[in-house]
């Protein structure tokens, strides 16, 4: 009765959220924000849901920019981006959260970023891992020299791929002290006596 | 019968059901039903860097960080305003979104994130709002929703009374930070309007004359005792506090009040 618009009641929320991202701890995007108060995380890959699930991505996007992801939290001796599911995040918080302005200069991103990388050599896809990480390097480290009025897509692509990880199962539990609630609060605790230095809140 | 439906609810459902006996919605004796639409004055948030403290953090979890209650306009204090604001805030240790927009990548990345960023400090001030007859909700007959209901269209503003004290707010934070010995203080300053801190109420104000309120001091409509509305619609005032608590508190005042008015044969 406010109004049957969905998405004229999104933009309205998303406004909102602009002011209270800063309480989730730092510099999050407000889509990204809301996208975490909708309970949007991401999950364990299910094997056999592949790439044909993706609501966002066309054709080749999804494997670039799970190949991207994967060079900016690769598996070490502890879970990586893709295990975390960071890719189908991407592709779902793009779908349901990001505005239509927002959607296309990522996908137009995407494809930039791809003739970019290919330019003069090799196709993205087809360099090996360490090439990918330098082509990724190169790009992250050309967008934070330059001045832009739209964060670059690599940015994006980014601070997507930190937020979904961290917010994940697997990034939560490897990386930070992870204890259910309800527990009592310390406000002042030695690191020397926290297993893990980051606690999740 | 209780109406608890939120603030913007239960005028709708109010203003919506009319009667010969109330042509202008249930229980709208007064014109008021609809009207002194409030909410929190929420200009932006202050935020500043802490040094130092790097040996420790924090475990578990609270509802809170801290609370500065009001100060202006208590006491000796005077404005060129009416009423105040308290600020909320709380102090962390930056996470890993303080690598949204660097380099760092791989292995290295991981291994950055395990240690705790920097501690940061952050406050928000939550202000009165003033109850204005001309900030109402009202219903509009000629557009329907897609259940065939009129819709509801809401109009209010902050005036001059909000808009002197953002000014307090902002200025205040940025002063507090800085003589605490905090750094890079900066003071953000959003466009603020009427809905922002989701903390809308008022719009069915208790009062001791039914000429100029809508409820009793039992959350009662004064032409219609078995009904109760309890929920942010009832506030005649908005205060600086978070009000939840309060809604709640009224409302288990108004259903002993219903209760014992029920055991009497009074309802």
């Amino acid at each position: 009765m406010i109004g049957n618009d969905e998405s004229s009641e999104m933009q309205q929320r998303r406004a909102v959220l602009k002011r209270v991202a800063w309480m989730l701890g730092g510099a999050i995007s407000a889509p990204a924000a809301l996208a975490i108060l909708q309970g949007c995380s991401a999950r364990e890959p299910v094997p056999g849901e592949a790439a044909a699930a993706a609501k966002f991505f066309k054709g080749k996007q999804a494997d670039i920019v799970t190949a991207i992801a994967d060079v900016l939290i690769p598996k070490t001796d502890t879970s990586g981006a893709l295990d975390a599911g960071v890719p189908a995040f991407i592709d779902s918080i793009m779908a349901d959260v990001y505005p239509k302005d927002a959607q296309d200069r990522f996908s137009a991103g995407i494809d930039e970023f791809e003739s970019g990388a290919g330019a003069g050599g090799k196709a993205f896809l087809d360099q090996d891992v360490t090439q990918r990480a330098a082509t990724v390097q190169k790009a992250i480290d050309a967008a934070l020299a330059g001045e832009h009025k739209d964060k670059p897509f690599i940015l994006v692509a980014r601070e997507l791929t930190l937020l979904g990880f961290f917010t994940s199962r697997v990034g939560i539990t490897e990386n930070m002290e992870y204890v259910a609630v309800p527990t009592a609060y310390h406000g002042c605790v030695p690191l020397s006596q926290m297993k893990k230095h980051v606690y999740w809140e | 019968m209780f109406l608890c439906a939120s603030a913007l609810g239960s005028a709708y459902i109010m203003l919506n059901s009319t009667s010969s006996r109330f042509p202008n919605g249930f229980g709208n004796d007064s014109g008021e039903l609809g009207h002194n639409i409030m909410d929190h004055n929420k200009p932006g948030n202050s935020n500043a860097n802490v040094e130092g403290h790097l040996d420790v953090a924090y475990t578990g979890r609270r509802p809170n960080g801290f609370y500065i209650p009001r100060y202006r306009n208590v006491g000796k204090d005077k404005r060129d305003y009416l009423r105040g604001f308290g600020y909320q805030g709380r102090a962390a240790r930056s996470n890993y979104s303080r690598f949204n927009d660097t380099p760092l990548m791989g292995a290295e990345l991981k291994k950055a994130a395990l240690e705790p960023g920097p501690w940061t400090i952050g406050m928000t001030a939550f202000g009165e709002i003033l109850p204005y007859h001309e900030n109402h909700a009202k219903l509009d007959r000629s557009n329907k929703d897609k259940h065939g209901l009129p819709l509801l269209v809401v109009d209010a503003v902050v005036r001059e009374n909000e808009i002197k004290m953002q000014e307090d707010m902002r200025n205040d934070a940025a002063e507090m930070l800085e003589a605490s010995g905090y750094k890079n203080v900066t003071v953000r300053s959003d466009s603020y309007n009427v809905g922002n801190s989701i903390h809308e109420m008022g719009t069915a104000r208790m009062g001791a004359d039914p000429k100029k309120s809508v409820l009793n001091k039992f959350n009662q409509v004064h032409a219609c005792k078995n009904v109760f509305v309890t929920d942010g619609s009832f506030m005649p005032s908005s205060g600086c506090q978070n009000p939840s608590l309060t809604y709640m508190a009224f409302t288990a005042r108004a259903a002993d009040h219903a209760v014992s008015e029920l055991k009497k044969g009074n309802l």
